[in-house]
């Protein structure tokens, strides 16, 4: 049976929110396909009335069977009550939308499908939730206006004409009203708690270099696989960087190496020497995720200072790293310094043999060609500093970058990779500098995090993939603290990329803009944005500011331009939808006034009596002289077809004001005032 | 039939209460609203997702619970904008005889720059301003659908069950739309009545006053093989009803308007029907009522030339205004009363007929309709 238009707005409207619904939770709810299913065929045919009437036990017996699932998985199992009350609802949605239409039918199918969109907000859902919204409301509008006026035609027994596909685009388009209030409820309704903690929001996958405890240098197999999954979203409030590209988000240290992996052993900390460069400083606001690994927080190095902006705590390790405590997405305020120190004043620090140098100068058995190699750099260079750039230079033109991993343990092992793979990934190269560097006396660790970055101009931040995970190393200098050094080869870590990925750029650098906003301006709208909102709507009128004079002046002279428009818009707006059909000609203004006094003053005249009739009906009622001259000049001019001109429209109004002076005279002092309703 | 635009005013002089009524009418908010029961159901859920939004703080909610806001407030505008600038113009009949359907017509026009008019209702109270009328009823006419800047018709329907006259006093446009959830009215005034005869089909015998008899038989004797209709009287102004084939055409042509002739038998037709405005109970009065009724119809189709003396009234035979329609419009507004005094004859009582659910008095009258309770 094809479905009449009114059913395939619900199955459509339920489809909306279902697609709502798995834009956050995915196919969680095991429920999600097959719904989808039903629903896509509600939506083109309709089960006949035998059918319909044979398929309610079945919905009866399916949704007893699921509602004591939930109710054993919430009070048995103790566990999550979303998604089996999630699957429930899936079910008696199906069931409407293949069930013959009654009465209520439109308010359930409402009702149910609100649920689901209520349900899909416990999760994260992506940008898309915004479109599909606002196809639900429009969905929503038009199929219960429709349903109401079918239902008023039923109630009175009258036949009741199909819907115009017009009518149904107007109704659609009247519910931007109702994305305007949502709106201005969303962005202006005080928030009173800061952020929400959403369930399934998804954890990164491993990435290419780890940031757990122990970074293993031992994996072998086929190939790391391309992963452009964002890790970080990096907004600089002080103007976009120069060169994106090269900026290292440093995220965690790691100080022992046992031939196959890096770790982190606590000992003796290095003193923040970082903290005293000069030179300026960035700031960063960093959007990250959660890791799988741990948690970490990212920044330039080195990083001054670390503000929280969503619910987490920043916790600063004795290394230099930053981790966190809390289960919210990490969103954080990063001030770094801006500039290394200067080479010459590197080149004159002295190692010296202190307990924060010995302990990294740890080294696992090394083969003799290791420290052979090692030794002839030492030799080489004239100081530490120079030494670091030797070896950094020596790996970066002379090795080869490959994310083929190696085959066989044995070809896992950083021998190999120096002396006859001389190819690898940036693990490789960072270990190797860092191994030659403590085999000849210079203090070093193992730095992983992320390199570069896509800078997204539609967002105006920074994108960080998985792509991006890098690994670099740190080298200490007394007195200066770490200063990294790079001996992967240049372009290495772009080509993690794959040209597949490539291709979509500029359309996924717009998702990713989309989702970045959608992210901060929607998922994780809270009182300090809301605040920060208001001050910037406010910003041009205040006063206390004494900075950015003409900033304000011009935001301020756009404001009132801005708020002019509207008025001119809505008071627009407001004439079109108050206009009379068309504008009473004056002789006819006049002449109504007349003949309502009249019938005020108790003469049987109503609208219908027409004008000679009155002349008639008055001709003894006080001023009826008057009133006789007036309807005939009115006459004249409205069934004449002659225009009367100034005077004699100011005589006529003359006679009229003549006439209802008299009557009023003659009615005296129980007059009822001259009240003309409109 | 009679047209009354919603702006109309009654003829009458105002009162203090009219006075005291429209200075109510003037404090009343411009619209009422009633909370239907799905609006019940919305108003209760927004509540529930508003105080959840506020509990979790999660932002979607804020979304949805604006949305809800937000069909409410789509619901004020959209049922708003179908009552705006509609203009309502009422047809009723003159009179309607109890007990009859009636149709009452409502030409409804919307202004050009609306949008198109929805699900529309039209409601009146139709009260009566007699005694013995019921309870006041409430009647309405439905429009499903009115394009901008056009008249659509709508009808309701409404049946009297007692004679009187009845009061619009004015209609109240109610929509629905768009959702249901709440019911926004608007009045509109819109004065004006709507007399209700006595019902007219009683069965009764032709009048047979003992006065004409005697006199149609002297008539008739006198006429011999003539017209049959007696002397020539004189000339009258020419009724609905009168042979065309007495109209004076001389007379006519000099007066500017239809004059006939007048023969004397004519003037023997003559009798009046007096009601007695006493009834021991309601029920018969009534029924007497209702037999003069019958008795001037009857009179009609015969075209009997009778009088009527009731309410205070009395319309002669033969006089401009009384045609039935008159008689059955002072019928419509008799009161009746156990202790009313008796009807004095309006002319001899031998050419009136008494008609009475209390029995004859001691006139002699021309006949007599004694109207026992009904079974």
């Amino acid at each position: 049976m094809t479905p009449t238009p009114h059913r395939r707005l619900a199955a459509l409207l339920a489809l909306t929110a279902l697609l709502a619904f798995v834009s956050g939770a995915g196919l969680d709810a095991p429920a999600a396909l097959p719904a989808g299913a039903v629903l896509l065929i509600a939506v083109f045919a309709q089960p006949g009335e035998a059918m319909s009437r044979a398929l309610e036990p079945v919905w009866r017996v399916l949704a007893l069977l699921l509602a004591l699932r939930a109710g054993f998985i919430v009070l048995v199992g103790g566990g999550d009550a979303v998604l089996p009350m999630v699957d429930l609802l899936l079910l008696l949605l199906c069931a409407e939308s293949l069930r013959p239409r009654d009465r209520a039918g439109d308010a359930r199918h409402f009702a149910l499908t609100f649920a689901l969109l209520i349900a899909s907000a416990a999760y994260r859902p992506g940008p898309a939730f915004a479109l599909l919204f606002i196809l639900y409301v429009a969905c929503a509008t038009v199929l219960l206006v429709v349903g109401h006026l079918r239902r008023q035609s039923e109630l009175r027994r009258l036949h009741a004409p199909q819907p115009t596909p017009r009518f149904m685009l107007r109704i659609a388009l009247s519910s931007t009203i109702v994305l305007a209030v949502s709106a201005l409820v969303f962005l202006f309704f005080p928030r009173v708690s800061r952020g929400w903690a959403a369930r399934g929001a998804p954890t990164v996958a491993r990435s290419i270099v780890g940031f757990s405890d122990r970074v293993s240098l031992g994996d072998h197999g086929a190939r790391i696989e391309s992963n452009p999954e964002v890790v970080l979203r990096i907004e600089f409030p002080e103007g976009p960087p120069a060169d994106p590209a090269g900026l290292y988000w440093r995220g965690r240290s790691y100080n022992r190496f046992d031939g196959v992996a890096w770790s982190r052993v606590e000992h003796a900390p290095t003193p923040p020497f970082e903290l005293r460069w000069t030179g300026g400083s960035i700031e960063q606001v960093i959007y990250g995720r959660r890791l799988v690994d741990v948690s970490v927080l990212f920044g330039l190095h080195p990083v001054a200072d670390i503000t929280p902006l969503s619910r987490i705590r920043p916790l600063r390790l004795p290394s230099g790293d930053f981790a966190y405590a809390g289960t919210a997405e990490p969103v954080y305020r990063v001030t770094s310094r801006a500039q290394l120190p200067d080479p010459a004043a590197l080149r004159g620090s002295l190692i010296g043999n202190t307990p924060d140098v010995v302990a990294h100068l740890q080294l696992p058995p090394l083969t003799p060609r290791m420290l052979a190699l090692a030794d002839s750099f030492r030799a080489a260079s004239s100081s530490a500093y120079d030494q670091a750039l030797a070896i950094e230079r020596w790996l970066s033109t002379r090795f080869d970058y490959t994310l083929d991993l190696p085959r066989t343990a044995r070809e896992a092992t950083l021998d190999y990779f120096l002396f006859e793979r001389r190819a690898g990934h940036c693990e490789y190269f960072s270990t190797a500098l860092a191994v030659l560097l403590r085999a000849g006396g210079v203090p070093a660790r193992n730095v992983n995090g992320f390199l570069g970055g896509e800078w997204n101009g539609f967002g105006r931040f920074l994108t960080v993939t998985q792509n991006q995970a890098h690994s670099w190393v740190e080298v200490y200098f007394p007195g200066h603290g770490w200063v990294p050094f790079d001996p992967t080869p240049a372009g290495g870590a772009a080509t993690a990329a794959s040209a597949r990925v490539r291709s979509f750029a500029g359309l996924r650098r717009l998702a990713d803009g989309l989702s970045h906003r959608w992210g901060k301006w929607v998922l994780d709208y809270d009182i300090g944005t809301q605040s920060g909102l208001l001050e910037r709507l406010a910003e041009p009128f205040s006063t206390t500011d004494a900075g950015g004079g003409t900033d304000r002046a011009i935001a301020r002279r756009w404001y009132v331009l801005g708020m002019a428009v509207i008025l001119v818009v809505v008071a627009v707006s407001l004439r079109r939808v108050r206009r009379r059909p068309q504008r009473t000609a004056a002789p006819t203004r006049a002449y109504i006034a007349l003949r309502r006094a009249y019938a005020r003053a108790g003469y049987d005249i109503s609208a219908a009596t027409p004008p000679l009739a009155l002349a008639d009906l008055v001709r003894d009622a006080p001023g009826a002289q008057s009133a006789r001259a007036a309807i005939e000049l009115y006459v004249s001019s409205r069934f004449g077809g002659r225009t009367l001109d100034e005077a004699e429209q100011g005589r006529l109004e003359q006679l009229v004001r003549a006439a209802r002076q008299r009557l009023r005279e003659h009615r005296g002092r129980g007059s009822v005032g001259e009240r003309i309703r409109r | 039939m009679s047209e009354t635009a919603h702006r109309g005013r009654s003829a009458r002089n105002p009162t203090i209460s009219d006075i005291w009524s429209r200075v109510r009418r003037a404090l009343r908010p411009p619209r009422r609203l009633r909370l239907l029961r799905p609006g019940i159901w919305v108003i209760v859920g927004t509540l529930a997702l508003g105080f959840a939004t506020l509990n979790t703080g999660n932002n979607l909610l804020y979304l949805l619970t604006g949305a809800l806001l937000g069909t409410i407030a789509l619901s004020g505008w959209l049922s708003e904008s179908m009552l705006r600038e509609v203009s309502v113009r009422r047809t009723i009949p003159l009179a309607v005889t109890a007990g009859e359907p009636v149709r009452i017509e409502y030409r409804i026009t919307t202004g050009s720059a609306r949008p198109s008019v929805h699900a529309l209702e039209i409601r009146e109270i139709i009260g009566s301003s007699h005694a013995l009328s019921a309870s006041p009823e409430v009647v309405s006419a439905y429009l499903h659908q009115l394009e901008p800047g056009s008249t659509g018709v709508a009808r309701a329907q409404f049946c009297a069950r007692r004679r009187g006259v009845y009061r619009l006093d004015g209609l109240t446009l109610a929509t629905s739309f768009p959702f249901g959830l709440f019911s926004k009215e608007r009045d509109l005034e819109c004065r004006d009545s709507l007399t209700v005869w006595p019902r007219t089909d009683r069965v009764v015998r032709a009048p047979a006053p003992a006065g004409r008899q005697a006199r149609r038989a002297r008539i008739a004797e006198r006429a011999g093989a003539g017209t049959g209709r007696g002397d020539y009287r004189g000339l009258r102004e020419y009724r609905p009803g009168d042979d065309p084939r007495d109209i004076h055409w001389r007379s006519t042509a000099r007066r500017g308007e239809l004059i006939t002739r007048e023969y004397e038998q004519d003037a023997a037709d003559e009798y009046w029907i007096v009601l007695d405005h006493g009834a021991p109970d309601e029920t018969s009065g009534e029924a007497a009522v209702e037999t003069a009724a019958a008795l001037i119809v009857g009179a009609a189709r015969r075209g009997d030339r009778c009088g009527l003396a009731a309410a205070g009234v009395r319309i002669p035979p033969g006089a401009a205004a009384g045609t039935a329609e008159a008689f059955l419009d002072v019928l419509s507004s008799v009161e009746l009363s156990v202790d009313a005094p008796r009807p004095a004859p309006p002319a001899r009582p031998a050419m009136c007929l008494l008609v009475t659910a209390r029995g004859p008095d001691s006139q002699a009258w021309g006949d007599v309709y004694l109207v026992a309770r009904d079974p």
